[in-house]
């Protein structure tokens, strides 16, 4: 089949790329590494200097804490609804204002383009007050529909301005074949437009997934009752004024690292893109 | 299938006018090129036809039904685009059964049609691939398939063959002749090759600079060109062109070469005109002008001769075999009865056969 045109390799002697990149894998595997190490490891093997590199007895206690003796396994559940919610809320409201702007002309457009990203430049600490105020008029405070509306609100922007320029890189030859068709135009996003921007929504949902996941500022202001609260303020309640389980937080951490990598790795397949191939051309 | 007809349509990008009224009359199945050079608004008419732009001025009627209000399903309409626009994630038979699925027509009878037309074009084995995994010619066929499944009463073409190579194009060109045979469908094809147009066409429509120049049969439009501009258009090499007044009743160059005409163009007089003559129309003869060979180049059939006759530079085309070499002097002359004259500031053709 027709592979992707690559560059011909630059002349850097093939061993050198070679360990360039394990190096390179090496520096970012690291923290991931130490941190799956670390949950497995007693209180004191934590705390001692020289740091070991393998625990004489790996223990599974960390997790059993983790997992029976704490609040995670519900905050867990909370940052599973709040994210995908968040994130399912902004991936249909961003196709639906991408395509128009990738599609249509109409008046005034550039400025609510440039207005859909002011919004992403404002800094959290100039919003948190009057989403504050607003949630609180709204009685959004402490809810799951509170903190699914604020990162909403802040994931949408380059949600939008990503699925834009993706819509406007597939060919509209397509669309207007597909109108020929017979197609209306929900028929050309849904049957058209949106299959052949998979790339481009996985990208945007692993964005708005992981922003949103990870997100610590809001969730500490907007849900401070343990029935909404999510595993980012979980993790830091693991630490008391004085003293921190480490294991217990390097346990959790592992606990919540799991989601995004398995989004990742089925995702990785759409994001190679390409999926035009064929389409208008000889 | 249906007849076509096209009046006084202009279309117009903000204050910018591209079509400045165009007029054409389509008759049922027949098969109309469009022609013209790039820009001149053969795709911009095109579109309007299938309702991709809006018509800012005139009427479009398919049938007896005025289309300009309606949506592009509701026309009834076919296009081949040039780009071909197949869909990348559909297999060759979704692509082709799509229109029927949109219908929402029952499974069977897409999937009889689709195997139907796939037959018709050669593309039966390749049913389960991906345009990706085709070639520039099958693509072709399948962007085609995909109008025939609908069997629409109207096929609109936008340079579908320019993608391909010489050969290619020249074996695609046939297949859609004889697909139009065996359909009858009316069809309007846009190109900007006169070759294209001259081989396949019923009529031919020349456009230019957002007018129609003229619309007739390929020979027509070959024998009788209306202007300098189709005159220079239809026909490869060029009809040629020599610049100078009538004089006595007969032509006279810029450079005083005197050319006998027909007629005696008496009613002319002093009166500043162009002179035509297509390449073919020149002939060997030891009593004709002297004319300087610039290049010769021969074909094998036949050999083309680059001369410098009355100050201009003229292709003659001709059947024997022509020895000389550049430098040297040629005879020629011109069959007086294939002269063509042309008003020297209008362009327009001048029939001084009716005049005279
Ligand atoms: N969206 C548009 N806005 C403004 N002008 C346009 C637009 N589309 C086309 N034009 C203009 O209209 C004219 C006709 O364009 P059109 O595409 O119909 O030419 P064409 O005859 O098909 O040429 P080609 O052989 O190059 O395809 C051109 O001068 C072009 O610049
Ligand atoms: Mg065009």
């Amino acid at each position: 089949m027709n592979k992707l045109p690559t560059l011909k390799r630059p002349g850097l002697p093939g061993w050198l790329i070679l360990s360039g990149s394990v190096l390179l894998v090496l520096v970012c595997l690291f923290p991931f590494w130490w941190m799956v190490l670390s949950s497995v490891k007693t209180l004191r093997e934590l705390y001692t200097v020289p740091p070991i590199w393998w625990p004489a007895a790996p223990t599974w206690e960390n997790y059993r804490t983790v997992l029976f003796d704490s609040n995670i396994p519900r905050y867990f559940l909370n940052s599973i609804i709040i994210s995908v919610g968040s994130t399912g809320l902004a991936l249909v409201l961003a196709i639906f204002a991408s395509y128009g702007f990738a599609r249509f002309n109409f008046k005034g457009k550039p400025l609510l383009q440039s207005f859909v990203l002011v919004g992403q430049l404002l800094p959290t600490a100039a919003i948190i007050v009057p989403l504050f105020v607003t949630l609180r008029v709204l009685n959004l405070v402490n809810t799951y529909w509170g903190l699914i509306l604020v990162y909403m609100i802040i994931t949408l922007p380059l949600s939008v301005w990503m699925l834009t320029s993706y819509f406007k890189n597939i060919p509209v030859e397509l669309e207007e074949a597909a109108i020929i068709d017979g197609a209306s135009r929900l028929e050309c996003l849904f049957r058209i437009t949106l299959p052949l921007s998979l790339p481009g929504l996985a990208s945007v949902m692993v964005y708005a997934f992981v922003t949103t996941w990870n997100e610590f500022i809001f969730a500490l202001c907007f849900a401070t009752d343990s029935s909404v609260k999510t595993l980012p303020i979980g993790l830091a309640e693991f630490s008391t004024e004085f003293n921190t389980d480490w294991g217990a937080v390097m346990a959790a951490s592992v606990v919540m690292t799991l989601p995004i990598a398995i989004l990742f790795l089925s995702m990785q397949r759409l994001f190679v893109g390409g999926l035009t191939a064929g389409a208008t051309k000889g | 299938m249906a007849s076509v007809t096209i009046n006084n349509v202009r279309k117009s990008y903000g204050e910018l006018e591209v079509l400045h009224g165009v007029s054409i009359d389509i008759a049922d199945g027949e098969f109309v090129v469009l022609v013209g050079p790039s820009g001149c608004g053969k795709s911009t008419l095109l579109r309007m036809l299938a309702g991709l732009e809006d018509i800012s001025g005139g009427e479009i009627a398919i049938g007896d039904r005025v289309v300009n209000g309606l949506q592009p399903k509701e026309r009834d309409i076919a296009m081949v685009f040039q780009s071909y626009a197949l869909y990348p994630h559909m297999t060759v038979e979704k692509n082709m059964g799509f229109s029927l699925k949109l219908a929402r027509a029952p499974k069977e009878e897409t999937r009889d049609r689709v195997a139907k037309v796939a037959a018709m074009l050669n593309l039966s084995d390749y049913l389960d691939r991906y345009p990706r995994q085709l070639s520039g010619g099958q693509r072709q066929r399948v962007a085609m398939g995909r109008a025939m499944v609908r069997n629409p009463e109207v096929f609109l073409f936008d340079e579908p063959l320019s993608n391909l190579d010489a050969k290619l194009r020249v074996q695609m060109r046939s297949e859609i002749k004889q697909n139009h045979h065996r359909l009858k469908t009316t069809t309007v094809y846009v190109t900007h090759d006169q070759i294209e147009a001259m081989t396949m066409a019923d009529k031919i429509v020349v456009m230019h600079g957002g007018i129609v120049e003229q619309v007739g049969s390929p020979l027509d439009l070959y024998d009788n060109p209306a202007n300098l501009f189709v005159a220079g258009f239809i026909g490869s090499p060029a009809m040629n062109v020599i610049g100078g007044k009538i004089r006595g009743g007969g032509f006279v160059g810029e450079d005083g070469t005197r050319i006998a005409l027909p007629f005696a163009a008496t009613d002319f007089e002093e009166r500043n005109v162009t002179l035509g003559i297509r390449p073919e129309h020149l002939l060997l003869d030891a009593k004709g002008h002297a004319a300087e060979i610039i290049t010769v180049e021969p074909t094998g059939a036949e050999t083309q001769v680059l001369l410098r006759l009355a100050g201009h530079e003229i292709v003659g085309v001709f059947r024997d075999r022509i020895l000389h070499k550049p430098g040297e002097t040629l005879h020629v002359s011109l069959i007086p009865e294939r002269i063509q004259l042309f008003d020297g500031k209008s362009g327009q053709r001048i029939d001084f056969r009716e005049a005279a």
